[in-house]
This record gives structure tokens, C-alpha cells and sequence, in this order.
């Protein structure tokens, strides 16, 4: 991690957190990071690592354990023209600032008509995988989705966790942008520190195909696009759509996509009541309902928390079962 | 960089005084080389270096205070700074390299499928319209049932020619549905007639024959209904007798054959001949038969395969009646010849059935 400017060395999702947060603070000096562990630590998982040596610990802020503390302090410095860059150590830890993300954070502007803006990031390493104890592992999108007001966004690859990372700081309003711990560290890119912005607004296609749309964002990505490869091998060509934002969605894209595979498969890593895959297949039947051939299928955890790691490979959503909704959906009619 | 903490120094003290730092950034230090030396509360403690390494960084001067836990000192190099992490992460992987597009596929953006209720779907099924082939009309180009309706008589005009009407329509459609429907086998076999005092006209002698020839095989005078597999015998023949006119083909019957005098279904057949021609033959008199007779050979031919048509399992061909040098006992003769072709539905008459029939009805003919 020492030379954080190299182009073209391989970086994982973590360094590439930790490399636009670098860039960000360096162009905008009203950008600051606080949570637990984030200065002299460095973050429990480093992607932190260097920005207050870098910094300074007045932009590089060590807060107590107090969650909601850490909510209100963010809504403040943002509403007062900083760009507060919060880290919740593990997203199973949020629940006690959700007073101030879901009562000032998401209404701020509309309470003060537009004289106040909230432009907070709240990043959270979120999903199962890594065996870790309970509250360590949930996958809460959908709680985020649900609230007017707020943005959430999901990488699932260095470049994209770069590029939307830098465009959430961007953003006059507040995004909870959320890393999948899982991936983390697994198949490092190469990546060029250029300052290009992503899209916050937009799906990623990551795989072009002809039979079937496999729609997926963070860590369940990876088990998609293993099922992608594998249905190819059988002949089938699958399309891969990383949602990536999942509020707003870019409905049009997925729309587009099944209108011309006519057949959908919604995997996702939180549990599948009200779960953001609900909302995605109640749009697009409200949009291709005639340009489906088959019933959309959702491949999600149970509803259950996440288990301790003996049965956590149970939980999370594998390329088995992806195949198998795939084959009900390729044999449907 | 790689971290060394503080560590755990016994008898439950939690920090500990920098004295004297033994290295500094840049030096190789072997396993157990002395790294520094700090002092708790009860006593001044030298702590070695757990491995070998360069140094990359040295966390506080002499005279501050760490905590158990943290850093005391960096070695260089890459790996095993995992962090103070709860639960393990996995890394490297070789998967593909990470290649997308911002919102949709190339692909997706050109793919422009033709959205249409499913009532509209169908109909251009029944239309015979390509749905691909339309600009909907509708909003955001649905295709509505106008368009599929417009795009089918546009097909039938650019063909031109003249629509077919009454008859010829309904011969059009029957026969294609015959076609699509039986599986048809064709027999031959010719009657030899220098027994008739005078061969010519041997319409009313074919219904008699075809009668003789049910009471042989009456598996031949059936219906049979392909959907549910039923096969249905009749008591009479009812004999369907295919007549050539300018407006087309229509197949009048002549009813109860085998029970009726030949001067009787003269005159019946000559009947319905002149309703035909005067197109007064009412529907009920062109329904029901259960046996067909092609006597195309007044006009033309000697053999064919004329088209079954359902729920009839048998329809009979008369060719023109010629004389043919025939060896008749023993002896080179010139006799009347008529030729007969037999069609039967092989769903549900057998090829020794028909041919039983066949020669029945050939015997039949072949009396005086």
C-alpha cells in the first residue's frame, strides 16, 4: 500500500476504497473521514490505511464506539458544507444512527426547501462470507432503499468501487455506499487512479448475452457470474447486470435487457422478503410483462440472520442454486 | 506494511513507556534481535523481533506510551496486514479480468423486439404476420391488433391474383387439412369388363361394386376421429360422388346405395347432377358421406391418389375405361379395361383390409 498513485498495479476492492478516498481528500479539502478505528488504525479492514498520516487527525477523525454519535456528527458537519466520509465498522452496527440517516440525513433538503443539503457517505462493509460472528454479516440494502431521500450503492469490483466511491463524495445528497466484505480482497484489478467518476445512476453490464438476464450486486456477484460461465458451457448465453445502484435503479437498462432475453433471474445476498430483488421483478413485470417468457425467479438467502460460518456457506446464494432457477426458467415454455 | 503490536506483556498490564528503540527504519533484523526496550508498571522488559525483516517504521519515541495491541513497529512488505479484522477474508482469485459497460450491453441498446398483448401475438399467428417485421402504432411501439390486421391485407396485396371464393375456397383449406392430417396409401387395380354388354358409364355399376365390397370389409365404409382415436362403422354407404363444374369441385351423396334399384339411383344421381349444375343442391345433400368415388376417368386418367377427407377412411379413383390386350385364357384378347385407384387412411384401415376391398370391388365389377 505504500505507493498509492502506481496505474497500473493490481488492486482488490479494499485498496481501491482506499485509494479513492485518498484522491478524494486530496481534491476537496472539506472531504473528512470519521468512524471507529479510521485514523491511527487505519480501519479494522485498512481501508483507511494512511489518511491520517496523510491528512491530519482533523480530517482523519477517531470517533468513540457511539454509532449514534457518529450519525449525528456526520449530519452536522454535512449541513455545515463539509463532506463527512463516515465508516460503520460493520453494517450490523448501523441501527443505532439510523435516527439520524432516516429522521435529518434523507430529509434535510426537503425540510429546509433545498437552503440545506446533506452531502454525507456512509460507507459499511456489508454481507456474509467472511466467517465472522453474528452482526458482522447482514446484508441490510433494502432497509436503506426503503428511504426517501437516500442513495445506495453497491460496488462489486475495484474499478466500479473506485469510480462510484469518488461519485458518492461527489453527490450534494447523502449515499450509503456499501462494500461487500467478501470481495474485499479477492481478484485484484488493475486500476488507474485517474479521478474518473462512475456513474451513480446506471447498471453495469458485465457480461453480454442472448438467453437469459442474470441481475445480481456485490459479493453475489461473484457466484453470478460463475453460473454465467457455466450456463455458457451448456449454450446458453446469459447476460450479467451488475445493479450496482440499487436506489434509484436504472430500470431502463434492466428493462431493456429482458425485453431482449425474455428471461430474468434476480440474485441477491439479503434475505427475499422485501428484499431489493421484490422491487426490481415488480418493475419489470410492470414494464415486459408481455416480453417474458417465463416467470422471473429470485434466488436469495432464507429469511433467517445470517448463521454462525459452520452453515454460512448454506446461506449465501450459490452457483448451484442460481443454475437451478436458471434451468426452471430456460424450461419454462 | 507489516505490523508488529505490542504485545501482551502478562500480569494483565495493558500499556507500556518506550525506553530505548535498539533499531531504526532500514535495518535487517534477524528473528530475537532486540527490538526495544519499554517499561511497565513493574518492571523494564526487552522485546525481540518475531521475525526476520527490514524495518519499515517505528510507532513512538522514547518516553510515550502504547497500548497492548498497538503498532510498535512496521516491517516492509505487503502481506498479512489484514487488519484488526473480525472473520477472514479471502483474497487473490483469478477470475476474469474485470471488463463492463456503463448501463446496457451493445446489444441490449440495438435489440428492439416487438412488444404486443398476447391476444395480438396470436392473432398474427393465425395471420400468418411476422410481429418482428412491424412498427407498432401503438404507444412506445406496441403493435396493435390494427397493424397486424393491416400488415395482412398489405401481404395479400402485394401477392396480387384474385382472393379464392365459395368452393374453391373451401377446396383449398379441406384438401391442405387433409393433407396435414391422414396418412394416405394408395392401391391399384384394374376391372376387367368384357362381360358388360356395353362399357361405358360405369357410375351406378362402381356405387353397386362399392357396395358388394362393404359387405367384404366394412372397416373400409367408416369414420374415424384422430383426436380422440374412435373409428365409427356404418350399416350403409352413403357414397360421396366428386363432380367436376367450372365454380369447382362438389361432392353431392348418394344415399343408402347398397339398398336402392340401380333405375332408382340413376335417377337420383342425374338429380343431384342438375342441382349442381344449377348451384340448387341444398348443404344437407353434399354432408355425410362415408365413402367417396373420384370417377375423374369420364374426363381423363386412369390412375391417381385422390385425397381422403376426414372423417372418411376411403376414397376411390375410376380411371377411363380403354381397351387394353389382355391374356384371357391362354389367349391374346382385346378387353374393356377400367382402372381403379383405392386410397385408404392407414391410421385406420390396414394395407390387408384395403386390398381385400379392393379385390371385392373388382369382382364385383367384373360379373356381367
Amino acid at each position: 500500500m505504500s505507493n498509492l498513485n502506481a496505474t497500473t498495479e493490481k488492486r482488490a476492492l479494499l485498496e481501491a476504497v482506499n485509494m479513492a478516498l485518498h484522491r478524494a481528500m486530496q481534491e476537496d479539502e472539506n472531504v473528512v473521514v470519521l468512524g471507529e478505528d479510521v485514523g491511527i488504525n487505519g480501519g479494522v479492514f485498512r481501508a483507511t490505511l494512511g489518511l491520517r498520516d496523510r491528512f491530519g487527525f482533523k480530517r482523519v477523525i477517531d470517533t468513540p464506539l457511539a454509532e449514534t454519535m457518529i450519525g449525528g456528527l456526520a449530519v452536522g458537519m454535512a449541513a455545515q458544507g463539509l463532506k463527512p466520509v463516515v465508516e460503520i465498522q460493520f453494517l450490523g452496527f448501523i441501527y443505532a444512527a439510523m435516527e439520524h440517516l432516516v429522521s435529518h440525513a434523507s430529509r434535510i433538503r426537503c425540510r429546509t426547501r433545498g437552503r440545506l443539503t446533506c452531502p454525507l457517505v456512509l460507507r459499511s462493509p456489508m454481507g456474509a462470507g467472511i466467517r465472522a460472528p453474528e452482526h458482522h454479516s447482514e446484508s441490510t440494502e433494502a432497509l436503506f432503499a426503503h428511504v426517501p431521500g437516500l442513495r445506495v450503492v453497491i460496488p462489486s469490483s475495484p474499478a466500479r468501487a473506485y469510480g462510484l466511491l469518488l461519485a458518492a463524495i461527489d453527490d450534494p445528497d447523502p449515499v450509503i455506499f456499501l462494500e461487500p466484505t467478501r470481495l474485499y480482497r479477492m481478484n485484484p484489478q488493475p486500476i488507474i487512479d485517474d479521478g474518473k467518476r462512475l456513474p451513480l445512476d446506471s447498471c453495469f453490464t458485465l457480461r453480454e448475452g442472448s438467453d437469459i438476464t442474470l441481475v445480481s450486486w456485490g459479493a453475489s456477484i461473484h457466484e453470478t457470474l460463475q453460473a454465467a460461465t457455466r450456463l455458457e458451457g451448456q449454450g446458453v448465453s446469459a447476460e450479467v447486470i451488475d445493479v450496482a445502484s440499487i436506489k434509484p435503479l436504472d430500470l431502463d437498462t434492466l428493462e431493456a435487457s429482458v425485453r431482449k432475453t425474455g428471461r430474468c433471474v434476480i440474485v441477491h445476498e439479503a434475505p427475499r422478503s422485501c428484499g431489493v430483488g421484490a422491487e426490481i421483478a415488480a418493475s419489470l413485470y410492470e414494464r415486459v410483462l408481455l416480453d417474458l417468457q417465463a416467470p422471473i425467479q429470485r434466488v436469495t438467502a432464507p429469511d433467517i440472520p445470517p448463521p454462525l460460518y459452520r452453515l454460512e456457506q448454506l446461506y449465501i446464494p450459490s452457483p448451484e442454486d442460481i443454475l437451478a432457477a436458471c434451468d426452471l426458467v430456460l424450461n419454462y415454455a | 506494511m507489516k505490523y508488529f503490536k505490542l504485545p501482551d506483556l502478562g500480569e494483565g498490564l495493558q500499556e507500556a513507556e518506550i525506553v530505548q528503540w535498539h533499531v531504526k527504519v532500514g535495518d535487517n533484523v534477524k528473528a530475537d534481535q532486540l527490538l526495544v526496550s519499554v517499561e511497565t508498571a513493574k518492571a523494564l522488559v526487552d522485546i525481540p523481533a518475531p521475525h526476520d525483516g527490514v524495518v519499515a517504521k517505528t510507532f513512538g519515541k522514547e518516553g510515550d506510551i502504547l497500548h497492548v495491541g498497538e503498532p510498535l513497529l512496521g516491517y516492509e512488505g505487503e502481506d498479512a496486514d489484514a487488519g484488526t479484522v473480525v472473520g477472514r477474508l479471502e483474497g487473490g482469485g483469478n477470475a476474469q479480468a474485470d471488463s463492463f459497460f456503463v448501463g446496457a450491453a451493445p446489444s441490449t441498446r440495438e435489440h428492439l423486439a416487438p412488444r404486443a398483448t398476447p391476444a395480438v401475438r396470436q392473432l398474427a399467428r393465425q395471420m400468418g404476420v411476422e410481429l418482428a417485421a412491424l412498427a407498432g402504432s401503438g404507444p412506445d411501439g406496441l403493435v396493435t391488433r390494427a397493424d397486424v390486421e393491416q400488415a395482412a391485407q398489405s401481404a395479400r396485396d402485394s401477392f396480387g391474383g384474385e382472393r379464392l371464393r365459395g368452393v374453391r375456397r373451401s377446396m383449398a383449406i379441406n384438401m391442405a387439412r387433409s393433407h396435414a392430417e391422414v396418412v394416405p396409401v394408395t392401391i391399384f387395380g384394374d376391372a376387367d369388363l368384357h362381360r358388360w354388354p356395353e362399357a361405358r358409364d360405369p357410375l351406378i355399376r362402381l356405387g353397386k361394386a362399392i357396395s358388394a365390397a362393404c359387405e367384404v370389409e366394412p372397416i373400409l365404409n367408416s369414420w374415424f376421429d384422430g383426436r380422440a382415436l374412435s373409428i365409427r362403422q356404418h350399416d350403409k354407404l352413403d357414397l360421396g360422388i366428386a363432380v367436376d363444374t367450372p365454380d369447382g369441385l362438389f361432392v353431392p351423396v348418394l344415399r343408402n346405395v347398397g339398398g336402392r334399384s340401380a333405375e332408382d339411383l340413376k335417377e337420383g344421381m342425374s338429380r343431384l347432377r342438375a342441382d349442381v349444375k344449377a348451384r340448387s343442391i341444398p348443404p344437407q345433400e353434399m354432408m355425410g358421406a362415408t365413402i367417396t368415388l373420384s370417377n375423374f376417368g369420364t374426363l381423363f386418367g386412369r390412375y391417381a391418389n385422390p385425397v381422403v377427407v376426414p372423417p372418411q377412411v376411403a376414397i376411390i379413383g375410376a380411371g377411363g375405361i380403354r381397351d387394353e390386350v389382355v391374356a384371357w385364357q391362354g389367349k391374346v384378347e382385346i378387353h374393356p379395361v377400367l382402372p381403379l385407384s383405392l386410397t385408404f387412411d392407414h391410421r385406420a384401415v390396414t394395407g390387408g383390409e384395403a386390398a381385400r376391398f379392393l379385390k371385392a370391388l373388382v369382382q364385383a365389377l367384373e360379373q356381367p
